[in-house]
């Protein structure tokens, strides 16, 4: 076995069987299923009662078939007087009392509550007056209530059609809401293995150097050899733990609940196209390994082990700003921060899947962007082998800006 | 010759480490670099094992440059300690072998050799985080010479052993010798140095005070050291002609000379024909001399 494999894989040996590396794992999938089956989870462990709210109706109107009970509330409609009902509602009998009257041909309502509502169950009790509101003033103009509810229903048909042939076809509402959703996974997803892996690669070369071994590893390999194997068995212990995740996580969302969840996983990436799916991959396979070269680097720049989150600081920031800004741009994927962020190689691999996903974009910007990010890989890669060959056994004290000064003082 | 260090020169931006260097290490041979911190080993070390560069001269072995030959044949115990922590006594053994381009199975009996040697049987199996300060330290000097290395270094390969462990790698290192090993170390015990070295290097702030054989360096002084047990107070003994120096010791004195003719009157004198319990006439130890020579009380 060459020297190059010998390392990688006393690295990847080392790693794989580490308990942190197989909790990691476990914890992914605890997070990701809890979110997958929250609504699974809730029903089985909190199975609440549905709100009990009583209704006062105050108008000449037929009210009840605007406000239909569901799971989550049950409207009563009362004949009680307004304090009795207020008695209740104190008492805890009702959760709420809305009192429904007319005014000049609108409806207006008042909530009476004891204990405040939850800003959720206010939000649905809100929405349903207004909707009961609207359909309330159609029913004044005399309209059968079909009539009034196929107004109150109809929706204009959009579709859209891009008149520069340049341009790719425009994408529609349910495409950009698939993509932003798989965008935010993918960004996600990047910045937690980025997050991870960094702080892998750069504890353990700075552990490396910190305890000496490096010296006796070094009068052996060539810090090429050395720094490319770090790399390598690194970026394989990430493969080794996306494939896990997803192996596992395919298999429980194929077998429990009779594979519901694995029909929406299919649901969501039909409605990405198949370029999307491959720029998503390349995007988080190269800044994985953009991110595992700067860590290699600063982990090269320590004197021990201690030391490594303070030199990892500025990568984790950078992740960090990309991680933020794909945030942002969830709400609203066109803006100009959006756009300057899927350029900028440490962030575009989060950045750049939102705009090709959630944007009409035309074809040529995620293929710049992504040269831009191979270009850096490169540079950075060779920048930092050279500078990883002079800082692995310099050792300095001071802040990181203080190391390289260090570094390159007495190497030059 | 085996290794050459033809006038080696290590400057740095605001200083230099090491100051035209050369000396000459045979095959087979024990050679010692002696100095005080930052005289300039570690760096000679780290530029004989193409771990730095040269800023001027050359280093060779068997006439090829020390960066164009196979790494294999070096082994090397850097001063501070390093070893992987979480892997074991024995599997640390076989992967530093395998990096050194030995065959696992060929490693096998070394490795048993060596852990039964070195008294470590019960810690194969064990972490070597889990070891005693010593216990790693002998973990990291078989991981050294296992692959049977031509030329081995040894950074202060004596540093924080007990006396029967520094036995065990002093009979280690003479058995590597036997065996045709050419080994460079340096050591802060000089007794050590004295004990196993044939020639040495004594270096202060980069710069060679002496390179040659050890007895060469103690003729250079001569033998200038005189301990007389006697009842002659020291008042007398000082006034004695050629006596630079007196130590009065628990129960005899040690004389410093001028030189070695002094001591023939100075005996006269002393036993005045009668029996004398104790004159010894010697070189001075190698701690005194490198004291002298380096200018400082500490080694």
């Amino acid at each position: 076995m060459s020297k190059f494999w010998l390392l990688v894989k006393q690295l990847y040996k080392q790693k794989v069987k580490a308990k942190s590396f197989i909790f990691t794992i476990v914890i992914y999938i605890v997070a990701i299923s809890g979110v997958m089956f929250w609504s699974d989870i809730k029903e089985a462990f909190f199975q609440d009662e549905a709100l009990q709210i009583a209704l006062i109706n105050e108008t000449d109107a037929e009210l009840e078939a605007l406000f239909e009970s569901t799971s989550d509330i049950e409207f009563t409609f009362s004949n009680e007087e307004m304090t009795e009902l207020e008695k209740q509602v104190t008492d805890g009998d009702y959760a709420a009392a809305i009192f429904v009257r007319d005014q000049e041909n609108s409806l207006t309502a008042e909530i009476a509550t004891f204990e405040p509502l939850t800003f959720n169950d206010q939000l649905s009790i809100s929405s349903i007056l207004q909707y009961a509101g609207k359909l309330y003033e159609v029913q004044q103009l005399n309209l059968t209530s079909e009539q009034a509810e196929k107004i109150l229903q109809s929706e204009t048909v959009i579709s859209m059609k891009n008149l520069n042939e340049q341009s790719v076809n425009g994408k529609s509402e349910d495409e950009k809401a698939a993509g932003i959703n798989a965008s935010f996974l993918v960004g996600f997803l990047i910045y937690s293995f980025v997050m991870t892996f960094l702080s892998m690669i750069t504890t353990d070369v700075a552990s490396e150097k910190g305890s000496r071994v490096l010296e006796v590893l070094l009068a052996s390999v060539k810090p090429a050899t050395h720094f490319t194997a770090k790399l390598t068995g690194t970026f394989l212990l990430a493969l080794t733990q996306i494939t896990t995740l997803l192996l596992i996580l395919g298999l429980l969302f194929m077998f429990i609940d009779g594979g519901s969840k694995w029909d929406r996983v299919i649901v969501i990436v039909n409605e990405l196209s198949f370029s999307y799916i491959g720029y998503a991959v390349a995007f988080l396979l190269l800044t994985i390994i953009l991110y595992l070269i700067l860590g290699a680097l600063l982990g090269s720049l320590v004197s021990k082990v201690e030391e490594s989150s303070q030199a990892m600081m500025p990568a984790m920031i950078l992740g960090m700003i990309g991680f933020y800004v794909l945030i942002s741009g969830m709400a609203s994927p066109d803006t100009m921060l959006i756009k300057v962020f899927s350029y900028i190689p440490f962030t575009s691999g989060m950045v750049m899947p939102l705009r090709i996903g959630a944007t009409d974009i035309s074809s040529s910007e995620p293929i710049l962007s992504m040269l831009i990010l191979i270009g850096t890989v490169i540079l950075m890669f060779l920048l930092s082998l050279s500078f990883y060959k002079r800082s692995v056994l310099t050792y300095s004290s001071g802040g990181i800006i203080q190391k390289i000064k260090t570094v390159l003082k007495v190497t030059t | 010759m085996t290794l050459f260090i033809d006038q080696v020169t290590k400057r740095y931006q605001d200083f230099v480490a090491v100051d035209n260097l050369s000396f000459t290490i045979e095959k087979g041979e024990i050679f010692g670099l002696i100095g005080q911190n930052g005289a300039g080993k570690t760096t000679t070390f780290r530029m004989i094992l193409d771990l730095q560069e040269t800023t001027e001269g050359d280093i060779t072995w068997n006439g090829t440059h020390i960066n164009s030959i196979n790494r294999d044949i070096l082994g090397y115990l850097p001063e501070e300690r390093g070893i992987f922590p979480s892997m074991t006594v024995e599997d640390q053994l076989y992967f530093f072998g395998e990096l050194r381009g030995q065959q696992k199975k060929n490693l096998r009996k070394e490795v048993d050799y060596w852990i039964d040697r070195f008294e470590l049987e019960d810690k194969r199996k064990a972490k070597a985080e889990t070891l005693s300060k010593g216990n790693q330290q002998k973990v990291q000097l078989i991981a050294s010479f296992i692959h049977k290395p031509e030329f081995l270094i040894l950074d202060e390969p004596f540093s924080g052993l007990d006396p029967v462990n520094m036995d065990l790698l002093k009979n280690a290192i003479l058995e590597l010798r036997e065996n045709g090993t050419t080994i460079l170390f340096s050591s802060h015990q000089m007794d050590n140095v004295e004990e196993l070295c044939d020639h040495l290097c004594l270096l202060k702030r980069g710069v060679s005070l002496f390179t040659g054989s050890l007895l060469d360096l103690k003729k250079q002084y001569g033998k200038t050291k005189l301990t007389i047990r006697t009842e002659i107070p020291k008042e007398v003994l000082e006034r004695l002609e050629g006596v630079k120096e007196i130590h009065v010791g628990k129960d005899q004195y040690t004389l410093t000379l001028i030189n070695e003719s002094y001591a023939q009157p100075i005996f006269d004198f002393v036993s005045n024909g009668k029996y004398i319990e104790k004159f010894s006439l010697d070189y001075l130890s190698l701690e005194e001399i490198f004291k002298d020579k380096v200018g400082g009380t500490h080694v």
